[in-house]
């Protein structure tokens, strides 16, 4: 969900149900990268439930766009992250062979 | 005349007037003699305040024990049973004819003593009019509520005087309670100070008999009173004997005379706990051997080395030897209050001095059970100590090595009770080790997320899903199958199943009782829910009147099931059930109906220091700090709960833990204990955590589990012994919308028993006034309360009543509707104005126009 | 760690920008473990934090292309420990977070108890059961909705019958006799049982046998062993059935896949000025975790360095005694560089579990997008 003041899509809160610090923590660090912003932040407005708001004010782009771009950025570095995982255990493994795994095959994605 | 008067005066004076000082053959002298003593000491009082008895003091103060209490209600009982038998005896022997032989044990009155006895310990009133005793309370139900409660209840010793009355001097720690009575353990509030509590190596005298020792002490050289001038007995340089308050007679040599009664006691020719003790003040030698003292035991040392040695010791390991061979071999010796003033006893062997008598065994047992689970107590504010000796006995655990097979009426358990890691030596003495109650939880001190002011603490999510704080709570619930007078009798039916119809085609009850067994009783390990019946029972309609022979039908009986009324949505399982015989001789059925409870945002905790707190908050796991090591706490409490209370036994509770668990090895944290090696040094835990790499300080470097960054500030964290306290919210908490009132004022109920309503008492109503909020307070104490129309006449005052048939307000003192006005009073105010009136007091309502 | 390391560190940054003063790199770049506290602790993560300075803070992904590097140090069936070099706290700290909560496994969530006659109640019993690891890749189950009916996508079952017959004995029951029942429930549901005449109707509604799949055939699903569940006295029984199905360690610490998981900073100890002679041996002697090592110099003199920076823990003990030694000695930690232990519970090895955490913070970044246009 998105609150933004009408006419004004540069600053923007944004609402995720179900989430938490661990997105909303990255996409913060993700969001501060881009020189665009002007300003982020997020809140859990009450412990017990399970919803973070967002708050993006930029420069002059709209607010959701910046986020999204943040979003792919953010998803961009988990998928080098992943990719250097993966070649790094598997050039472990064949260093090291002495540590097979029965289970090696489930990994196959 | 005046012989009967002089009669009486002298059996008086023979009888009552002191009547510890027996008049043999009518020779008053001993008597006499006492008389002057004790005017002496007055006299000697007025001139020298110094001479003058403390009444606190421990030594003047005797402990009554059950059996010299109940061998009172005995001797009183028995001598009116006897006084019976003479009575009637008397009856039947002057009755002229008697047709049989006299047996008197047809006149004893059946088990009169054991009803006596049962009435005494059942009611507790100890009513003996023979000694002029009406005592109420006597007897306690014994706690079971934990291991600790228990122990803490019968070592408690319960004053004489009534607790309302101000005075400080007895509440006052007394210097001679050292190693008597527990420093620590007081109640708070009106009986602070007066319930005292036994220390851990006291013994309470019970009596032994004096004929052998009186004429032990004539035997050792003493000057028979009878013997004796006034002038001869106060000579300046003998001393008054005086055995259990009486006086026996003087002695020249009293040190030669003191130190041969304690050789003979140290070699057993007389009891263990005979007391001699010479008062140079008042030249006396007090020589007692009454029951009620309190008595500890010390090591003797002849000039000031023990006489225990290392082989004594290695027996004792090797379990060769016990303490009462100690005590027969006469190392060790029980000394009581007063004699302690003779002996100069030193802490610690290495402390004593030729002048020495006597070392201390322990001087951690100068505390008792409850203050003895506190470790490092010594670094402790003293109060804190008391509060944890009152809240060590609400805390959830083991109660009993059999407790899954008692019936209790209410029972805690702790589903994982641990062992503290910081132990103290009290704690394996009274076995505390093996039936504890708490939990060593890993704790941070740090603030964290503002659910942690006032003492509250944040408790980690995954923690209590892994079991930390689960307790169990069983509560019994009783059912009787009554007998009645007519031979009728309560019957317990096989319950309806689904399927069954009974003669209109209905079954409306089966869902309810489902957990029934076939016999009609509740099945054990049945979920039960409220509503549920747990016994279907029936009770005959008719229960008085003739005895009828003939069976009677179904239709003659009405159900009397019992249901269990518990909360929504909580689930309850039937534990246990038992069925036995009530002393009627009925059959009285019993469930343990268990309920098991994880911890929730309210339940109350506390630390073995008094430092007790509601959880605040339950936070994910994630959310919480964690270590270098990956340690994560289960709870964070809030520096702030440290500066005020000043409890630094718990800081060193945390730096022992840790060492202990990064060692292995159990860490000691007794009292006083550094010196004797019954506790850790500071430094030397300190010194074991840096070995194991951590912090000498037991600070860590935490990261935060919110941001990924590590903390500001280095975090002190390691395990501290927690205890869940008995109060739960989930027993606590209500609200009310509307409800029940009351009867005769139509207000809300009170208390949550009753689902009543919140109230707002004088203070909030104060508030209320001073901000100006007049329609809240209107709400709050007319319409939400006992709102109420009534008929006022504006001529004469008085209320009236609202006649429906002519639908008008009527005064009936004037006879008429004429000046009715009609306004709302609260019902409580109506009430008022009626029982005035009923009492003659008219009060009258003056209306105005507003 | 060598000390070239930070401006090493800042070329990486960006081309354009001017290079940031040492000081501010070193606060930019490490936390300071002092004394009392630390200090720097922070992240800077805002891109314009040194604009005044011209340095651009922000990261650009063919940069962190270039820096991310992956180190592993071991690998074993439930543990591994790597190194994740050049991220931030926050991303480091997503994966630490979602391997707590997140990531899915199968734990016994229902239990049907036939009879228990043991000390153990029905309750605690259960709770046990259901911390039990189960070891089986839970990307072979769906969820178990709250109105779907248990069949072999989601649910697994496995039975418990144990009793101790032998008098005077105690039976230590394990997790071991958990028995996996492949073809679903066993128990009747009673109330079914006199209108249907069909099939007798279970607790599971299982279409195939389980150990028919491909993924099970010849690798039936076994849970931990050697973890006690009871103890039997002579003539106590268990008889239970117990249901697995899929969850997140969220709504439970059972469903963790974890045993736990957590990272730390890698340590660098830096030696602030030459420490020569007894002083070396002091501090030698003061480290307990023997980071520092004594270096024999050519004129017979003795020099410390610093051999196992990596083996540091932080107990301070080489800065406690005074402040000259506080001034000789820097203890820092690298932010971007972390030391990531995983502990698995057996269902999944450790190193799928990190790439699936990877994965869980993907799809998150996913349903934001998606949820944005």
């Amino acid at each position: 969900m998105e609150h933004t003041s009408f006419g004004d899509q540069r600053n923007a809160t944004f609402s995720f149900a179900e989430e938490d610090h661990t997105l909303a923590n990255a996409l913060r660090f993700s969001l501060n990268q881009d020189p665009q912003v002007i300003f982020c932040g997020y809140s859990i407005p009450h412990p017990t439930k399970a919803q973070v708001n967002v708050r993006v004010q930029t420069t002059d782009k709209e607010a959701r766009v910046i986020l999204k771009d943040a979003c792919q950025g953010l998803m961009q570095m988990c998928q080098h992250i992943r990719g250097t995982f993966d070649k790094v255990v598997n050039d472990f493994r064949t260093k090291n062979p002495s540590g097979n795994h029965p289970s090696q095959d489930m990994d196959s994605d | 005349m005046s012989a009967g008067k002089e009669g009486r005066a002298l059996s008086i004076l023979r009888d009552v007037f002191l009547a510890n000082v027996r008049v043999i053959k009518n020779n008053f002298r001993p008597k006499c003699i006492y008389v002057a003593v004790m005017l002496r000491r007055m006299m000697e009082a007025i001139l020298n305040k110094d001479a003058m008895d403390d009444k606190d003091y421990v030594g003047n103060k005797r402990l009554e024990l059950s059996g010299q209490l109940i061998s009172l209600l005995f001797e009183d009982l028995f001598k009116t049973m006897i006084s019976e038998v003479q009575k009637q005896a008397d009856n039947v022997l002057s009755k002229r004819s008697r047709s049989s032989q006299l047996d008197l044990s047809m006149l004893l009155v059946k088990d009169s003593i054991t009803l006596g006895l049962e009435r005494a310990l059942s009611t507790g009133n100890w009513d003996v009019k023979r000694f002029r005793m009406h005592r109420k309370g006597m007897t306690q139900v014994l706690q079971r509520l934990s291991f600790i409660a228990t122990l803490g209840h019968v070592t408690r010793i319960l004053p004489q005087f009534e607790k309302s009355r101000k005075v400080s001097g007895p509440r006052a720690l007394q210097p001679s309670q050292w190693g008597m009575l527990c420093p620590c353990d007081t109640p708070e509030g009106e009986a602070c100070g007066l319930v005292k509590n036994l220390a851990l190596m006291t013994h309470v005298t019970t009596d032994q008999e004096e004929g052998p020792l009186i004429s032990l002490c004539y035997c050792l050289g003493v000057e028979d009173l009878e013997l004796l001038s006034g002038e001869e007995l106060h000579t300046p340089n003998s001393f008054l004997i005086i055995f259990n308050g009486l006086i026996l007679g003087k002695h020249r040599r009293p040190q030669r005379f003191a130190s041969t009664m304690r050789k003979l006691r140290r070699i057993g020719r007389i009891g263990e706990f005979v007391s001699v003790f010479v008062n140079e003040k008042q030249r006396c030698v007090y020589i007692a051997s009454d029951g009620g003292r309190v008595c500890r035991p010390l090591v003797i040392a002849d000039k000031g080395i023990s006489r225990i040695k290392e082989h004594h010791m290695k027996g004792l390991l090797d379990g060769a030897r016990t303490f009462d061979d100690f005590l027969r071999e006469g190392l060790v010796e029980y000394l009581d209050v007063n004699e302690e003033n003779n002996a100069l006893i030193a802490l610690y062997e290495q402390d004593a001095t030729p002048e020495t008598t006597h070392i201390e065994i322990e001087p951690f047992t100068i505390l008792g059970v409850c203050a003895g689970l506190i470790p490092f107590p010594h670094h402790n504010q003293s109060p804190r100590n008391t509060y944890q000796c009152a809240m060590g006995k609400q805390a959830m655990g083991n109660i009993a090595y059999n407790q899954l097979l008692r019936m209790d009426t209410l029972l805690y358990l702790l589903v994982y009770p641990q062992r503290p890691l910081l132990t103290t030596r009290t704690i394996e003495l009274v076995g505390y080790d093996k039936l504890g109650a708490g939990q060593n939880a890993t704790v941070a001190v740090m603030s964290y997320s503002g659910y942690d002011i006032e003492d509250a603490i944040v408790m980690n999510k995954s923690s209590l899903d892994r079991g930390f704080g689960r307790c169990i709570v069983m509560k019994k619930h009783s059912a009787v199958n009554q007998k009645y007078e007519n031979g009728t009798s309560d019957r317990i039916l096989r319950p309806p199943r689904k399927d069954d119809r009974n003669k209109k085609g209905e079954n409306p009850d089966w869902e309810r009782m489902q957990i029934l067994d076939n016999d009609g009783i509740a099945a054990p390990g049945e979920i039960i829910r409220p509503n549920d019946v747990y016994i279907n029972k029936e009770s005959p309609i008719m229960t008085k009147g003739s005895l009828k022979m003939v069976a009677l039908k179904d239709s003659d009986y009405k159900p009397s099931r019992q249901t269990y009324k518990g909360a929504e949505g909580e689930s309850c399982v039937v534990d246990r059930v038992t069925l036995c015989s009530d002393k009627n001789n009925n059959l009285s059925i019993k469930f343990m109906i268990r309920h098991t409870r994880r911890p929730e945002v309210g339940d109350k905790f506390s630390s073995r220091h008094g430092q007790k707190g509601v959880c605040g908050t339950i936070v994910q796991q994630e959310d919480f700090p964690f270590s270098e090591r990956g340690i994560c706490p289960d709870l964070i409490m809030n520096p702030h709960g440290f500066p005020s209370r000043m409890t630094v036994g718990k800081m060193i509770e945390l730096l022992g833990g840790k060492a202990g668990v990064s060692c292995g090895r159990f860490h000691y944290g007794s009292a006083f204990g550094e010196p004797s090696g019954h506790a850790d040094r500071v430094e030397a835990i300190s010194e074991t955590l840096v070995k194991h790499g951590f912090s000498y300080n037991g600070k860590d470097f935490l990261y935060s589990g919110i941001t990924g960054c590590p903390l500001q500030a280095y975090i002190f964290m390691g395990p501290i012994y927690y205890q869940k306290l008995k109060h739960m919210v989930l027993d606590k908490m209500h609200a009310r919308g509307s409800g029940p009132r009351v009867m005769l004022t139509r207000q809300p109920t009170e208390g949550r028993a009753r689902n009543g309503g919140l109230r707002v008492g004088e203070m909030e109503r104060d508030c209320l006034i001073a901000y100006g909020a007049s329609m809240l307070i209107y709400e709050r104490l007319m319409l939400s309360s006992d709102p109420f129309e009534v008929q006022v006449c504006r001529a004469c005052g008085l209320l009236g009543y609202y006649n429906y048939k002519l639908k008008t307000g009527i005064c009936s003192s004037c006879k008429n509707g004429d000046n009715i006005s009609t306004m709302k009073l609260p019902y409580a105010c109506k009430l008022l104005i009626q029982e005035l009136q009923s009492m003659n007091i008219v009060p009258r309502l003056r209306l105005a126009d507003s | 760690m060598s000390d070239s390391e930070p401006e090493a560190m800042a070329e990486a940054d960006g081309v354009p920008s001017t290079k940031l003063p040492p000081h501010l790199e070193l606060r930019r770049t490490r936390v300071l473990c002092k004394v009392d506290a630390p200090d720097n602790t922070d992240t800077i993560q805002y891109s314009g934090a040194y604009a005044s300075l011209g340095h651009e803070n922000s990261l650009r992904f063919a940069d962190f292309c270039k820096d991310f590097r992956v180190d592993i140090t071991r690998i074993s069936d439930d543990d591994m420990e790597l190194d994740m070099v050049g991220v931030d706290p926050s991303i480091a700290n997503a994966f630490r977070r979602i391997l707590l909560a997140e990531l899915p496994t199968m734990a016994i969530e229902k239990v049907l108890i036939a009879n228990n006659t043991s000390v153990v109640q029905d309750e605690v019993l259960a709770h046990r059961l259901g911390l039990i690891p189960i070891k089986v890749d839970p990307r072979l189950f769906d969820y178990l909705s709250e109105n779907d009916t248990p069949n072999e996508k989601n649910t697994i079952v496995f039975k418990l019958h144990v009793r101790c017959e032998e008098r005077g004995q105690r039976l230590t029951v394990k997790s071991n006799e958990l028995m996996w029942l492949p073809k679903g429930s066993e128990f009747l549901k009673t109330s079914e049982s006199l209108t249907s005449t069909s099939k007798p109707e279970t607790y599971t509604s299982f279409t195939c046998s389980q150990d028919s799949m491909p993924e099970f055939a010849g690798n039936p699903i076994r849970v931990y062993p050697d973890i006690i569940i009871s103890k039997l006295g002579f003539g106590q029984e268990i008889e239970l059935e117990a249901h697995a199905v899929k969850g997140v360690g969220k709504t439970h610490a059972k469903w963790s896949p974890v045993a736990t998981c957590w990272y730390r900073m890698l340590p660098e100890v830096e030696l602030m000025e030459e420490i020569e002679g007894e002083k070396a041996d002091v501090l030698k002697q003061k480290c307990p975790a023997k980071v520092f090592e004594i270096e024999d110099l050519a004129d017979g003199r003795k020099r410390a360095t610093v051999a196992r920076p990596r083996a540091c823990t932080l107990c301070r003990e080489c800065i406690r005694d005074g402040e000259d030694w506080e001034k000789r000695i820097s203890l820092r930690r690298v932010k971007n560089h972390f030391i990531f232990t995983i502990e698995s519970t057996g269902a999944l090895p450790p190193e799928v579990l990190f790439t699936e955490a990877v994965k869980i913070l993907e799809d998150k970044c996913e349903r934001v997008i998606s949820d944005l246009s």
